[in-house]
């Protein structure tokens, strides 16, 4: 794609985000999120191949549903309640709290419509795959964090358990890593969205060290271009230093303990608890261990054990590696050492 | 006539049903054009002439116009019209079928406050202190654009300016 082409879709892209995540108006933050969604179709185009095409047809259709769906739910609410702002929706109108929920979790990526995420992460190439899933999570889970107030508590945490139980089955049988990183994304929506209606803080701790521990592992997925299993069991002899890496950050995005993605999971468990959800903190608990089954099998073909190769394989001539990385060192460190920083949490509001 | 604004809003329907079945795009044209004169009439007879005008003229005169060129430029060989499948009789049986559902609704059972209830469309006159003043929502609407929501003009403006610019990004090709 021209550089001018390229520079002004991305430039749409953050101000459609942008401009969901400033306003208080509902109209405002509809405009947002189409504006968003229309500028990242080309984006996910970019390849020109036939799977791209479908991948962005199928993400097109049901962010349309799912824009639809919220349009509908905003006209009904200016309709019952006179008012279009975002943090005074009435509670007690069924209708306008669950549909709400539906087209914000349809957006989301959430069981029970969770079935475009796989089929379009694999279509695309690895960083729009993972623009997909960083980026794309802003606006809807802003809304969110908006509205928490007024979401009917029953309906979210419902959807929030199925779609820890979809994340942690739905990944098992995968070899595909795109399809692996967008079933963890299913799953760490999941965790994001049970908390919500109890400490919202605590949805944007998860929010931001899921987006850290995603952007990791694309960046060091795309610096060898391996988008399967196989192509990784590889990967000790070209970079042993990001096998290594590759081995800390899945298990953080795991949940393991002396790591930062135990944080999360400990506090929302904790607040959960707290909350007398303690049945659903135990089923969320132990469907971590189905996400921590399928990263271990990643870690165990990548740095554990050594597949059989033909000797010429062993010793391996390499040039200077050409893909430029931003901010790799930083963000590893970030999301895998920063356990000990949990105290802070005691400052925030 | 009485009945003018309901009369006209069961022809809005029925044309949105004959686009909504999906026949090829040019007898959508069709159904598009209906119902976009139909729904100027029924906000006309409401009371907000501005707003019908607009629509009139620049959704109908001008963006519609520029469809109907198209589509006639890129029309195939064998194009399905409103009768030729059995996909778009289902469609066009059901919602015709749910259009007479609502009409006797709002006939026989006294609902038609929520289909014609609307009369707050025309001016407001605010009496004040000394005197008194008229608002029209939609002229009003369209000249706050320009200097209450400056940016939001340029907003507007820019997201038009790169639906376009994509839809021809995507259709490009190699």
């Amino acid at each position: 794609m021209k550089l001018p082409i390229l520079t002004i879709i991305m430039t749409t892209i953050f101000t459609g985000t942008m401009l969901t995540m400033i306003s208080s108006h509902w109209l405002l933050i509809w405009i947002g999120l189409e504006i968003n969604m229309l500028s990242i179709i080309p984006i996910l185009t970019k390849n020109q191949k036939p799977r791209s095409t479908e991948a962005a047809t199928k993400y097109f259709l049901t962010q349309a549903t799912a824009s639809m769906l919220l349009m509908f739910t905003i006209v009904f609410n200016a309709m019952h309640s006179g008012q279009w702002t975002t943090t005074n929706i009435d509670p007690n109108n069924m209708i306008v709290s669950l549909t709400m929920i539906i087209a914000l979790t349809m957006k989301l990526g959430m069981t029970p419509f969770h079935f475009w995420v796989p089929e379009v992460t694999q279509g695309v190439s690895l960083m729009t795959g993972m623009l997909l899933l960083t980026w794309q999570k802003l606006a809807p889970i802003s809304i969110m964090m908006q509205m928490f107030t007024s979401i009917n508590p029953i309906i979210l945490l419902l959807i929030a358990l199925m779609s820890v139980l979809v994340g942690g089955w739905g990944g098992l049988n995968q070899t595909q890593l795109r399809k692996i990183l967008a079933y963890s994304s299913i799953a760490h929506m999941g965790w994001m969205m049970a908390i919500l209606t109890f400490c919202p803080s605590l949805t944007m701790l998860n929010l931001l060290i899921y987006l850290m521990l995603t952007i990791i592992m694309f960046t060091m997925l795309n610096m060898n271009t391996n988008m399967t299993t196989l192509t990784l069991s590889n990967l000790w002899n070209k970079s042993p230093t990001i096998t290594m890496m590759i081995l800390i950050s899945l298990l953080s995005l795991g949940g393991l303990p002396p790591l930062t993605g135990f944080l999360p999971k400990w506090i929302i468990i904790q607040e959960l608890t707290k909350n007398n959800n303690i049945a659903m903190a135990t089923v969320m608990a132990i469907m971590a261990l189905l996400n921590l089954y399928f990263y271990m099998r990643l870690i165990y073909s990548t740095s554990l054990t050594l597949f059989p190769t033909p000797n010429n394989i062993k010793m391996k001539w390499q040039f200077q590696p050409k893909k430029r990385s931003l901010f790799l060192s930083p963000l590893i460190i970030l999301s895998t050492l920063t356990l000990p920083l949990s105290p802070v949490l005691s400052t925030l509001n | 006539m009485v009945y003018a604004i309901f009369l006209l809003s069961i022809i809005l329907v029925l044309g949105f049903m004959s686009f909504s079945s999906k026949p090829s795009p040019i007898y959508g044209g069709v159904g598009l054009i209906i119902s976009g004169a139909v729904g100027c009439s029924i906000i006309m007879g409401f009371g907000v002439s501005f707003m019908g005008l607009m629509v009139f003229l620049i959704y109908l005169g001008g963006m519609l116009v520029v469809f109907g060129y198209t589509t006639a430029m890129a029309t195939e060989e064998y194009p399905e019209t409103w009768g030729s499948s059995i996909v778009i009789w289902g469609a066009l049986l059901s919602g015709i079928l749910m259009e007479s559902l609502l009409m006797v609704w709002l006939l026989e059972h006294d609902g038609m406050e929520v289909a014609v209830g609307f009369n707050n469309l025309e001016s407001w006159i605010m009496f004040m202190d000394k005197g008194f003043s008229i608002i029209r929502e939609d002229s009003l609407g369209v000249s706050a654009l320009y200097n209450y929501v400056n940016w939001f003009m340029v907003a507007a403006g820019w997201a038009l300016f790169v639906s376009v610019l994509i839809v021809i990004e995507v259709i490009r090709g190699k």
